[in-house]
């Protein structure tokens, strides 16, 4: 499921993933209903709910953070985001 | 055209406190009608009527949504979307933490309508288009099991997240792949950017809606939005039918070209792209 590379760069090497406020977030699963990448996975019986996926998650894309009424989906800050990927875009060129 | 407000009831949640009362307050202001979701939710054809000849406006308290899922499984016909807890967080003032309405939450409902009112009295904002692009002729097709997706052959860029550009006398017309449109299915709703607004490359151009998601447009080159497309606002759909043609999107002026060009695909690149992205589905 994962996509590979962003932009050139392996994805592994770019963290954008989301995060979870587990003191905001009441399972309700509708991120995960939503995330056709399947980045999300429940746990104990479907009760609770980790991102297990990282990779899965299409970088730059914050849709799941949309769907969240409780407002608990965190992601990266952008900017810093894109400017770590052009790092490492030089540094993949000079090698 | 008549207006209605269909309104999250919010009885759990303090921003439903606040987006009753942009219903009530923007039903006062507007001369709207209000529509009950619970009762529209258990028998639709009480608002049958003004579901057909109102223009909705849709005010929702949290990403949950629920108005808008409301509206959308009706088809209804959307003029203006209000997200209270976006208001929230761009006000910068913490709503009360009790159910009830507390002066803050009540500010902010009376700015929220304030600045609805205010955007109606003004009519449509300066919007586009600047440029005058043509309609692609030749396109690449990719296949994946019965689905089709259509890719300009020439003159397009495309970013990884299924946004495309095409660039004329340093202006840039923005709007989303035939491979996005076809997944997100039917676009209900565009939230375009403020004209005037700077926006860096891969920053975020306003947002599309379908019952599926919210689809944030992230720009393929940075600049200031010079225009958005009025057509589209009026009529979200035409985004599923021409989305390479009148369903453009945005206007950007643009301050990092040519270098930006650098982190888009071309367009046999970004078939590729999509031909990996359809398998990975």
């Amino acid at each position: 499921m994962a996509e590979t590379t962003f932009m050139g760069v392996p994805r592994d090497r770019i963290p954008w993933f989301p995060t979870i406020d587990y003191g905001k977030c009441t399972f309700c699963m509708e991120c995960d209903a939503f995330c056709p990448h399947h980045v999300f996975e429940r746990r104990e019986g479907g009760r609770k709910l980790v991102v297990a996926n990282l990779t899965n998650c299409v970088v730059f894309c914050r849709a799941c953070a949309k769907t969240c009424g409780p407002d608990a989906i965190s992601f990266p800050d952008k900017p810093e985001t894109i400017a770590r990927i052009k790092q490492i875009r030089e540094e993949l060129t000079v090698k | 055209m008549k207006r209605a407000i269909l309104s999250c009831n919010g009885l759990d949640k303090p921003e439903g406190s606040v987006a009753r009362e942009v219903a009530i307050r923007g039903a006062d202001a507007t001369a709207s009608e209000i529509i009950c979701p619970v009762l529209l939710n258990r028998a639709p054809a009480r608002y049958r009527k003004a579901l057909t000849d109102s223009l909705l406006i849709v005010v929702d308290g949290c990403s949950t949504r629920c108005a808008t899922k409301l509206a959308t499984r009706l088809e209804a016909k959307v003029e203006r979307k209000l997200l209270v807890s976006d208001a929230v967080k761009a006000s910068g003032r913490p709503l009360e933490s009790t159910l009830g309405l507390g002066p803050n939450g009540l500010a902010l409902a009376r700015s929220i309508v304030d600045e609805w009112v205010r955007n109606l009295d003004a009519q449509a904002p300066a919007v586009g288009p600047v440029a005058d692009f043509e309609t692609p002729a030749e396109y690449l097709v990719v296949t994946h099991d019965k689905f089709e997706f259509r890719i300009p052959a020439v003159d397009y860029l495309f970013n990884e997240n299924d946004v495309w550009t095409r660039v004329l006398d340093g202006v840039a017309r923005v709007g989303i792949s035939d491979y996005m449109q076809q997944k997100l299915t039917d676009i209900s709703y565009f939230d375009p950017p403020k004209v005037g607004a700077v926006v860096e490359q891969f920053g975020e151009l306003g947002s599309l809606e379908s019952a599926k998601a919210v689809f944030e447009i992230v720009a393929p080159a940075g600049g200031t939005v010079a225009a958005v497309n009025p057509a589209v606002i009026g009529n979200p759909a035409l985004v599923n039918e021409d989305p390479y043609g009148a369903g453009w999107l945005v206007e950007v002026q643009l301050t990092g070209w040519p270098q930006d060009q650098e982190l888009l695909l071309d367009p046999a690149a970004y078939a590729e792209t999509v031909q990996r992205k359809a398998a990975e589905e």
